[in-house]
Parts: C-alpha cells; sequence; structure tokens
C-alpha cells in the first residue's frame, strides 16, 4: 500500500448486526465477565497491539494535615508536602494491588483528582486494568500504573517505550508577610512581589525534583505527560502550592521506532459563519 | 404505575405513522448504515421518595451498633477512655441499602417502562439512551427519566426477547459491533455510605495536630478512606452481580458526598455503562496508522 489509498472496511455492517441481533436470543456464554471505564475506541487501540481491558480498578487515600499549618511560618510546610507524598504513594498502591488481584499486567488511563483541603488532602485514582489478550498474571511487582489513555498505551507500545508506574511530587511554600512599612510603601506601585515569585520557585523545584526521584526509584527514563497544578491555596492567602504527576517510562528496545505519521491535508474549506454582530 | 400498563394517549400515539428520534442528523444517518432504522422517541419516567431507616443513629445520643440493615457496616471506639458528651466515643461506617434499594428501584421502572414502550413499536432495541436523575423540591423525592430512540434491524424476524439497549449510538454503537460486541442492556448501581465519624476521624478532618505540630505528622484517616473505598467496592460488586457472564464498556463513575457534622458525611457512588456481550471472536486489528493534520 502507498500510503495514499483509502482504507475501508470490506465487513458487512449490517450483516453483523442482524448477527448479533440473532445471537441475543440465544443461551448466554458462560464465561468471559469484564468492566472498563475506556471508550469502544481506545479498547481497539489496545486490541490493535494485542491487548484487553480487564477490570475497573481504584485506589484512595486520605491523609490528616494540621490545621494551623498554612498560614504562619517560612520556607517549605513539610508536613503538607508530606501528607500529599504519602496519600499519592498509599492510593497507588491500592491501585496497584487490585490490579494484580485481578491478574492485570498494568492499569492505564488513570484519572487522577487531588483535593488539597486546610485539614487533609486526599488522592483519588481510577482506571482499568489491562493485560495481553488471554496472559498469565504476572508477578505483583511487575504490574504498571499510568495516567496514559489507551490511545497513548497504544502508542508508547508501537515506538518501542514501556509505562513503568506514576511519578508524583508536591510542594507548599510559604510566601513570607512583607513587614508593614514596606508594605505601605508599595501600596501604590507597580512592583513584583518577590516573596511570592521566590515561593513558587522554590515549591516548583522540591516538587520537580520529589517526582524525578520517583522516576529514578523506578529504574525510568523519564517522565511523559506531566500535569501540574500551581498556585496559591483558597484557605491559604500566604502559601503556594505547587503539585506534579506522570507516567514513568522506558525505552524496552534498542532505539526509539519511529511512528511516521501520514500527513494529511483537509481539502475542506474553513466554514464561513454568517456573524449576525457584523449588522450591529 | 404496573410496567404493562402505558398510558392510553402513548399507545394511540405509538400506533400511528411518522417515527420519532433523538438522535442527532450525523448519527441517525450511521444508524442505517448500520441497518437499524429508527421506529419512535421512547420514554420512562418514575418519581420516587425515599424512606427513612431508623438505624439508631439519628442522633449522637443513640449508639447505632445495635442496628443493621445488611451490607457493609464497621465500628470504630475511642481508645482515649475519656467520659464527655462533647466526645465522640463510637463511631460507624454503614451501608445504607435502603436508600440503594429506592434508587435502584427508580431506575429499573424507568427503564422498564421505556422498554415497555419499544417493545409497543416492535422494536429490537433502543439507542443512544440518556437517563437523568434529578432532585425534585423534597430532597427524599428523585425523578428518573430515560429517553432514548428504539430501532429496528432491518430484514430481521419481528422480536422474541425483550429489547436491547446501550448508550451508545452512531459510528461508536457500529464499531462495537464491529468489534464483535452486541449491547444487551444499559446497566446501572449506587451505593451509599453514612459515617458518623468518632473522636480520632474528627480530631483529624477538622485539623488536628495544631498543638501538636511540631511533633505529630500526617496521619491517614482511616475511616474516611474505608468508607469511600467501600462505596466504590459495593458499586462495581453490584454490577457485576447483575453482569452475569458479560461485560461492562464504557463505565462512568459518579461520586458524590455531604458533610452534616465535622467528619461526619454520606457517600454515594454510582456506576453507569453499557453491558455487553461477545458473538464472535475479536479479528485482530492492523495497528492503528498514525496521522497529523497540515492546516
Amino acid at each position: 500500500m502507498s500510503g495514499l489509498e483509502a482504507t475501508s472496511s470490506s465487513l458487512d455492517v449490517k450483516a453483523e448486526v442482524r448477527r448479533a441481533n440473532a445471537f441475543l436470543a440465544e443461551k448466554p456464554p458462560t464465561t468471559g465477565a469484564g468492566t472498563s471505564d475506556l471508550s469502544i475506541d481506545e479498547e481497539l487501540n489496545l486490541h490493535s497491539i494485542g491487548w484487553e481491558p480487564v477490570e475497573l480498578v481504584s485506589g484512595l487515600s486520605v491523609f490528616s494535615t494540621p490545621a494551623g499549618l498554612w498560614n504562619w511560618g517560612q520556607g517549605e510546610i513539610v508536613m503538607a508536602g508530606e501528607a500529599h507524598q504519602r496519600a499519592f504513594v498509599s492510593a497507588s498502591q491500592r491501585l496497584h494491588n487490585e490490579a494484580a488481584k485481578v491478574g492485570a499486567h498494568g492499569v492505564v488511563g488513570v484519572h487522577v483528582e487531588r483535593q488539597v483541603y486546610s485539614t487533609h488532602i486526599e488522592i483519588s485514582l481510577l482506571g482499568t486494568a489491562v493485560r495481553p489478550v488471554g496472559a498469565k498474571p504476572v508477578d505483583a511487582s511487575g504490574v504498571f500504573v499510568s495516567d496514559l489513555s489507551a490511545r497513548d498505551f497504544t502508542l508508547l507500545m508501537v515506538a518501542g517505550w514501556q509505562p513503568l508506574g506514576l511519578a508524583s511530587g508536591a510542594s507548599f511554600v510559604y510566601a513570607p508577610r512583607r513587614n508593614v512599612g514596606t508594605a505601605l510603601q508599595q501600596k501604590s506601585q507597580n512592583v513584583e512581589l518577590t516573596n511570592y515569585t521566590e515561593a513558587m520557585y522554590s515549591a516548583r523545584e522540591t516538587a520537580m525534583e520529589r517526582m524525578q526521584r520517583d522516576a529514578i526509584a523506578l529504574k525510568g527514563d523519564g517522565v511523559v505527560e506531566v500535569k501540574l497544578v500551581e498556585g496559591p491555596m483558597r484557605f491559604a492567602g500566604h502559601a503556594v502550592g505547587f503539585a506534579v504527576w506522570g507516567t514513568v517510562v522506558r525505552l524496552t528496545k534498542e532505539s526509539h521506532h519511529s511512528v511516521a505519521p501520514l500527513k494529511v491535508v483537509s481539502l475542506n474549506d474553513t466554514d464561513v459563519a454568517f456573524d449576525t454582530a457584523a449588522l450591529a | 404505575m404496573a410496567p404493562t400498563d402505558l398510558p392510553e394517549a402513548a399507545q394511540r400515539r405509538l400506533s400511528e405513522g411518522a417515527f420519532s428520534s433523538a438522535l442527532g442528523v450525523s448519527d441517525f444517518a450511521a444508524c442505517l448504515e448500520m441497518g437499524l432504522e429508527p421506529v419512535g422517541l421512547v420514554q420512562g419516567f418514575c418519581a420516587m421518595q425515599q424512606g427513612s431507616y431508623m438505624m439508631g443513629g439519628l442522633s449522637r445520643s443513640l449508639s447505632p451498633y445495635g442496628g443493621s440493615a445488611g451490607g457493609y457496616v464497621q465500628n470504630y471506639q475511642c481508645s482515649h477512655g475519656m467520659i464527655s458528651n462533647e466526645h465522640r466515643t463510637w463511631g460507624q461506617n454503614y451501608e445504607q441499602t435502603w436508600v440503594e434499594t429506592a434508587w435502584m428501584q427508580g431506575f429499573t421502572s424507568s427503564f422498564s417502562r421505556m422498554l415497555e414502550e419499544a417493545g409497543e413499536l416492535g422494536a429490537h432495541g433502543v439507542v443512544g439512551v440518556v437517563d437523568t436523575v434529578t432532585r425534585l423540591t423534597d430532597a427524599k423525592v428523585l425523578e428518573f427519566h430515560m429517553v432514548g430512540t428504539a430501532v429496528k434491524v432491518l430484514d430481521a424476524p419481528a422480536p422474541t426477547t425483550p429489547p436491547w439497549s446501550t448508550y451508545l449510538a452512531g459510528q461508536r454503537l457500529s464499531k462495537l459491533f464491529e468489534a464483535g460486541l452486541v449491547p444487551v442492556s444499559i446497566i446501572a448501581s449506587i451505593s451509599s455510605i453514612r459515617v458518623w465519624a468518632y473522636c480520632t476521624t474528627e480530631f483529624l478532618m477538622g485539623g488536628a495536630g495544631t498543638m501538636l505540630r511540631n511533633s505529630s505528622g500526617p496521619q491517614e484517616i482511616d475511616q474516611i478512606v474505608s468508607a469511600k473505598s467501600q462505596a466504590r467496592f459495593i458499586a462495581r460488586s453490584n454490577v457485576r452481580a447483575q453482569l452475569g457472564s458479560d461485560s461492562l464498556r464504557g463505565a462512568n463513575l459518579e461520586l458524590g458526598e455531604w458533610e452534616f457534622e465535622r467528619g461526619d458525611y454520606e457517600f454515594q457512588a454510582v456506576l453507569r455503562g453499557n453491558r455487553v456481550r461477545r458473538f464472535k471472536n475479536f479479528d485482530p486489528l492492523p495497528v492503528p496508522r498514525a496521522t497529523v493534520r497540515l492546516s
């Protein structure tokens, strides 16, 4: 195939639908149950590399943080960073255990939800456990957890890479209060608030370093699709937070295999919409 | 209303000529490509009042340990040895099975009413189902509404079994058939966990450790973790119990929480999805060709 030819399915879909409809009147099979939150497109992507969904799995953790922690102090708010990290690790471990229990080789499409309150930090993970079609369970230590979608997982595997697990890092840092004189003097000036800028840089470096440490511990080459959340907390005017997480990957072949994408050009004109506002 | 008791006006409308459909034009076209002919917009309603169950734990002055309505229960006991009206010496997580039963009854009734309308039309299935649950004026009354498009399979004999149903429509449904899966029905389950926090949970959720800031590190809040984890686990187990040997695809797990007092919560998990059955072995696909659009 030259790569420019259109591909089309030779399947007679109408016949398949009739066959499927008739099948429902037959006695149901006795084996083969599973649950998945993947879309049908994602499942087809998985199947194209010989993998299948096994079960919907979840992991969750909530860690306390002392309430008076957030507003007065200097440097990093160590306990908050620790609570975040421990909650992330516990939730990941529970997700990992559930996946191992159902005989999966990994978890893809993990939805990461995090809530930072003044008194506690919650991390919630939900994803679909997967394995090569019909494969036997592997040792629990070999089960990976990834927040890549099934499509991205497929692309990664085709390119010769393998997900190893989730890495995360978080840091919360006080932005020290200016003294009264400085605050009054700067009240009507255009001035950079270096206390906030420096706090953000400090939080960023610490969080990134922690995530990198996780990646190295998993013997990964790097972290892909890193998500980051940064900024002040609603309940703490003089503190900033920075959290990052992503999937640790490792090259499993000698070199990266190019997927050589086919370049396509749409011949459709851009739709010209009638703009009623232009009449005003 | 009994499931086999369609209003007269509905029977008259359904028996008349023109079809109606909730499908968009592209989904409508995809249905025709699959040999599915839309025959009518079908709906089911149910307004359901959720009753109260005297669990014993309706106020803090009553220990709830004596009561249980079945399902998950976990007790927590204070280890501090303090006796005070303000000190929460007991705590409990329990599954509110009556809440789950009411929800499932509302869902199932609206679902079966929708299927009844589809059956009246001689449909083989219902596609593109949208189901909504709305809290009516009274917080304990829920309205369940289900709507979908009934379809006939062209050139197929008249149905002898209840119509199949799916949340999918259009190309996504077409891909499902191509992948060797046939929709059986939409499926849902709910779990509801009530948490009565004991002292440790109350302190930790309230930011305990203020006084001991330098000596007390972060602690995992076991009672809350257990309640939330169980809410998810029960929702998934309930769906599994309905699946038999079929599979759940395109699942969506929604989580809700309500706080009554510090540490006292209700957690709900609602799991919905498509129950599907494999009707042929999966034909391996070629690895998809990656494309980049040049604009």
